[in-house]
């Protein structure tokens, strides 16, 4: 299969574009055949907030133009007599029990929260919220490429240059047995590798549905964003931006600390939400009086608590943190953002039992080696991987404190959330394979 | 040999076009004619070829393939031989688990061995690695010669070591000097070697532990920082109590949240600094250790790695490039944090050299080791660098992040990869 490069002699890393395929399908799919690619959205002005807050900075001070000190003097007056606020907006949250995650449906809040910190993903779309453009798109309304088309065309493109190589190649091994005189051997070559790869494709997967309607009709938005329980805690807990909502009241913070860790064991208590709404409802009624009793104390390696801690941890350093079940992985970690750059950080969480608590007796011990336990295979399996796409892997080690939670049922809901998360260390390994060969120089 | 190599081929093939590491690629035998030739006035090493795997009927990739295996069949038939001129005799102290040579001479031991006198001796794998090289006859100890001092014909020369024996002897013996070498530590040396590092032992494999490594820089830095930003912070401290009105209790916030509460804030910074929280490992405190000194313990460094460039004298090696851990795939597991923490303790603080490009810094990491771990005879190399990503606040470096997507990669591996 891989001897075509030597044999071709040109570059073959470069998909050919023009091959005639591809061409036809590139006009196809854009508006101006003129100009091949629509200029990027400007990322940088949609992206400028790294937080879904609003921040109120005092103009330059230049110290050698007194037309500054007054701006500066204007703007502080302004802000003393009116002080703005940072949460211009609070957004609305809904958990959702079944697919646990937190569903957030005003459109403002979907836009807001993606292009400030790009959190959570479209529930019908791969990341950013794009199924209504999508739609539109797909119905002749507006113009915009969509990423996911652009994923589509570009596999499309890879697929041709794959078939052109292919038939390179082939020829080439044509070439040679005509020069041997084994023509006879050549049709029944041609018959092989005809039926292996190389048939001619056909242009039917793009562009799918041509038939332009009238663009008059309104399409419904069916889409919502969903929020990862990190995320959304991260949202409410840490920036107070996100408020989750239950019949109209909005829940607090410890409750919903409780709530995400119940919903993070395996497998998760039947009514799980229910009975915890009930002891909750039953302590606003009974006002403080801590009555409930049927509470799970949460385990102090919890693993909503040891995902949480570790992207509450990134975030607050700024990075753009996002789920990487795609690559294997806890999370990944962006630089300013996935339409800036590729995620170059792949984490994986690894709890760590080395208080001296965990080593009190020999049953103690030996539960706690079965949890951090992980085997070489698994690790070479995940560097793998993320060598593959182009990441660097690395593990986090999240040090478990003793139980802190074992009076819950005297205390009701009552958890000092920054006291818990005090208690968590993380600390972060890069793991890299080493070639012998290459480090030589 | 040659059915091994197929089988690697054939998963190449189906690994795509992957940009491989040369130790996967495969070779072409037909360049070992070149090794072999005996007119060799130009000895050169074999050059990898073009691959070429699947079978089409044509007679140029027969008779390619008949080449090769010409070419293998050359080298395996060629008989190895000690020249009488390079013949190096060593003899085997079964005490000390050591080998040692008379007036030892050659390229050999510029990066082998410990002189004292005219006798140098060689630890468990250096003589083994001659051994299995060709390059050293190593004799059994004779019996000490008894009232019948005719019956041996050359009391002196014991009989000679087969590469059997010399593996029976060196590996494995727990009553040598320095601890003992097992079959994976021998094979990582044995490949390195090959490869053309220079190899050592750290230290001595039979104490509890080596010791600690504290760093200079560290105290270098702790003055140096002392005196200026706590001028700088106090500024920062008034300018930001001049724009915070509320003065609320910290401990109340970080019970119910939020963390950030309403209010009129100048810049992102002072929210991200609002929401540190996490404790992470100070990677700037001395090290210490967590786990209870242990012989046994498997996380140990065995080996100080040099790179082969440059002049380079065993008395005086400095500090090695590299410092290998060999481990044992079957026997342990991916270390605690515990475990990586004692063994990144006995590394030096190697901090990164020049400032500014964020990924290679964070690559580089503060402390690194590189881990060799042997599943039944074939290693894999990982290196694990200690990183402190909170070291490293990215809200504040804003506008000298690298700019623009594919920049620093190639876009040649495709748009939409790995996002």
């Amino acid at each position: 299969m891989a001897s075509f490069e030597v044999a071709l002699g040109n570059n073959p890393g470069q998909p050919s574009t023009k091959s005639p395929g591809t061409k036809e399908i590139a006009t196809a799919l854009q508006v101006k055949p003129t100009n091949p690619r629509p200029r990027k959205p400007n990322y940088a002005a949609i992206h400028s907030r790294s937080l879904p807050l609003e921040v109120h900075p005092l103009p330059a001070f230049i110290p050698h133009n007194p037309l500054s000190y007054l701006r500066i003097a204007i703007t502080l007056l302004s802000h003393a007599l009116f002080p703005p606020t940072s949460h211009p907006i609070i957004h609305k949250g809904f958990f959702s029990a079944e697919s646990q995650s937190i569903h957030v449906t005003d459109p403002r809040s979907v836009r807001a929260l993606w292009e400030q910190g790009f959190w959570g993903k479209g529930s019908l779309s791969r990341s950013e919220p794009r199924w209504l453009d999508q739609e539109k798109r797909s119905r002749g309304i507006v113009a915009v490429q969509t990423s996911e088309e652009a994923t589509r065309l570009r596999r499309e493109e890879r697929r041709q240059f794959k078939l052109e190589r292919a038939k390179k190649e082939r020829e080439t091994i044509e070439q040679q047995l005509r020069e041997e005189g084994k023509l006879e051997a050549v049709e029944e070559l041609e018959q092989v590798l005809m039926n292996g790869a190389a048939t001619i494709p056909s242009n039917g997967t793009l562009g799918a549905s041509n038939d332009t309607t009238n663009g008059a009709t309104q399409i419904e938005d069916l889409e919502y964003l969903q929020l990862t329980p990190e995320e959304a805690f991260f949202l409410s807990y840490g920036l107070g931006t996100l408020q989750i909502h239950k019949n109209g009241y909005s829940l607090p913070s410890p409750y919903l600390f409780r709530l995400y860790c119940a919903y993070a064991t395996f497998p998760i208590s039947e009514n799980a939400e229910l009975y915890l709404h009930k002891f909750y409802q039953n302590e606003l009624r009974s006002n403080g009086t801590h009555t409930s009793s049927g509470i799970c104390p949460i385990a102090p390696d919890n693993p909503f608590l040891l995902k949480y801690a570790v992207y509450h941890h990134f975030r607050s350093l700024g990075w753009i943190v996002r789920p990487g079940i795609k690559f294997a992985i806890d999370y990944l970690l962006y630089l300013r953002g996935p339409v800036f750059s590729h995620a170059e950080y792949a984490i994986m969480i690894i709890p760590s039992y080395s208080h001296p608590y965990w080593s009190v007796s020999p049953e103690r011990k030996a539960e706690c080696k079965r949890r951090e336990h992980r085997d070489w295979w698994w690790l070479h399996r995940l560097n793998r991987v993320q060598n593959q796409v182009l990441k660097t892997l690395v593990l986090v080690y999240v040090e478990v404190p003793p139980p802190w939670d074992e009076d819950c049922r005297g205390r009701g809901f009552e958890v000092d959330v920054g006291d818990v998360l005090k208690r968590y260390t993380v600390r972060e390994f890069i793991v890299r394979r080493w070639i012998p060969n290459r480090n030589r120089d | 040999m040659a059915d091994e190599d197929e089988d690697i081929s054939r998963l190449r093939t189906a690994a795509s076009a992957d940009e491989g590491d040369l130790s996967d690629e495969t070779q072409d035998f037909r360049f070992f004619d070149k090794l072999t030739a005996y007119d060799s006035k130009d000895l050169t090493l074999p050059k990898r070829g073009d691959k070429d795997f699947e079978p089409h009927a044509t007679s140029l990739q027969l008779s390619n393939l008949e080449a090769s295996r010409q070419a293998m069949h050359g080298v395996l038939s060629w008989q190895r031989i000690h020249t009488p001129k390079k013949h190096l005799l060593g003899l085997y102290d079964p005490g000390h688990n050591m080998a040692s040579v008379e007036r030892a001479k050659g390229e050999n031991f510029q990066t082998i061995g410990q002189t004292k006198g005219i006798t140098t001796w060689l630890l468990p794998e250096e003589a083994l690695f001659l051994i299995e090289k060709g390059s050293l006859d190593c004799r059994w100890p004779v019996t000490k010669p008894t009232e019948d001092e005719d019956s041996t014909s050359k009391p002196q020369e014991g009989t000679p070591m087969s590469l059997q024996g010399a593996y029976a002897a060196f590996i494995g013996f727990e009553g040598g000097v320095g601890g003992k070498l097992t079959l994976e530590m021998y094979t990582v040396y044995a490949s390195l070697k090959r490869t053309g590092y220079v190899v050592f032992r750290t230290g001595s494999w039979d104490d509890n532990r080596p010791g600690l490594q504290p760093s200079e820089h560290t105290a270098l830095e702790h003055t140096s920082t002392n005196s200026s930003p706590q001028r700088s912070s106090f500024f920062v401290e008034i300018w930001r109590r001049l724009g915070r009105h509320d003065t609320e209790d910290l401990s109340k916030r970080l019970q119910c949240g939020p963390m950030v509460k309403l209010g009129l804030y100048r810049s992102y910074t002072d929210i991200y600094r609002l929401l540190e929280i996490i404790h992470t490992h100070d990677h700037k405190a001395p090290p210490m250790f967590t786990l209870e000194p242990d012989s046994l313990n498997p996380f140990r460094v065995t080996f100080d790695v040099y790179k082969p460039a440059g002049k380079f004298k065993k008395t005086a090696r400095g500090e090695p490039d590299y410092r290998v851990a060999v481990i044992n795939a079957r026997e342990t597991s991916v270390p605690t944090a515990a475990q990586l923490n004692d063994l990144l303790a006995t590394t030096p603080y190697n901090a990164f050299k020049s400032d500014g490009n964020l990924y290679a810094k964070l690559r580089h990491g503060s402390r690194n080791v590189i881990l060799a771990i042997v599943d039944n005879g074939i290693p894999s190399y990982i290196r694990i660098a200690d990183v402190a990503f909170s070291e490293e606040k990215l809200y504040e470096r804003v506008g000298r992040a690298p700019r623009g997507k594919g920049r620093s990669r190639g876009r040649g591996r495709g748009r939409g990869r790995g996002r």
